[in-house]
């Protein structure tokens, strides 16, 4: 019986394979000012939701007609970009957690590269819109969708010019396997900015 | 399974939501199902990177709750607001 319960190996929780999860209470990712800054984000686009909902009950032909008018191909280009620039992101930080800073460089470069392809689809998405009648005139849908859309561009925007500077630390080495809390404290900012892009594909792309 | 490995099927899983999600927005129908099926995926997405990509599982309780509680918030509220539309819209009324 003793023999028996020295072979067994205590369950170790998914939590426990991350790095300084070593306390029951959690850790914070990052650092504490970049999580205020996120939650400043949510609250500025929880508040930007709910006027889309309230827009939508008082307007429901309009959302629901609205999607058609809308190009379902750069909204889903939109979402892969970010959804892989996010996975370079999150590769690059388990690379650096690893020691391998060059490894770690290029994962920050594919996800400028997958990152930048926000703004440029951004851009041939808007000629296409105006091309197609979609003004700021086009109606309490359209309006909507761009108020929240450019207002999570420039968010986008935000982000590229911090993976510029994580890019710029991680390449002079001021990054290290024990150090790197900028990184992550980046990470955390972009994968928050995907996740509401995830909330607004949906709301104008997708719901009819 | 390595903690690599789980996180490129991770981004895989979500290409796949992702792909599943603009079929639905391409159907013709407008059915409360569809609807809900939407804001399934959309919950599901936003779980996967919250755990995979943000690590919020070794994140503190407060971050934790407070990002759990938006992003589930949301699928429900697209499910609540499809259900009580009118309900809403009266309630708002003087906002409009």
């Amino acid at each position: 019986m003793r023999f028996r319960s020295s072979l067994q190996v205590p369950p170790v929780s998914y939590a426990a394979t991350l790095p300084d999860a070593s306390t029951a209470t959690g850790r914070i990712p990052g650092n504490k000012a970049m999580w205020v800054g996120i939650f400043c984000e949510v609250t500025e686009f929880a508040l930007m939701f709910a006027v889309y909902f309230i827009a939508r009950a008082h307007h429901p032909e309009v959302f629901r007609a609205g999607p058609e008018r809308l190009s379902l191909l750069a909204g889903t280009g939109y979402t892969l970009m970010l959804l892989t620039s996010g996975w370079c992101v999150a590769r690059a930080l388990h690379a650096m957690r690893a020691g391998r800073q060059k490894a770690c460089l290029r994962w920050l470069l594919g996800a400028f590269v997958f990152g930048l392809g926000y703004p440029v689809i951004k851009l041939f998405e808007v000629r296409w819109n105006l091309a197609n009648g979609l003004d700021g005139d086009a109606g309490v849908f359209i309006v909507t969708y761009y108020y929240l859309t450019f207002n999570h561009l420039i968010h986008v925007f935000w982000g590229l010019l911090g993976m510029i500077w994580v890019m710029l630390r991680t390449g002079t080495g001021s990054y290290s396997a024990d150090e790197h809390s900028g990184l992550e404290a980046f990470a955390c900012y972009w994968h928050a900015t995907d996740i509401i892009w995830l909330m607004i594909f949906p709301l104008f792309y997708v719901l009819r | 399974m390595t903690e690599i490995r789980k996180l490129d099927l991770a981004w895989l899983g979500l290409v796949a939501l992702s792909v599943i999600g603009a079929t639905l927005g391409g159907r013709p129908d407008t059915g409360f199902g569809v609807t809900v099926l939407v804001a399934l995926v959309m919950g599901l997405k936003v779980r996967i990177v919250c755990d995979r990509f943000l690590e919020l599982p070794t994140a503190r309780r407060g971050i934790r709750l407070a990002m759990h509680g938006f992003c589930y918030g949301m699928p429900v509220l697209v499910i609540l607001t499809s259900a009580f539309g009118d309900t809403l819209a009266r309630l708002t009324g003087a906002l409009i």
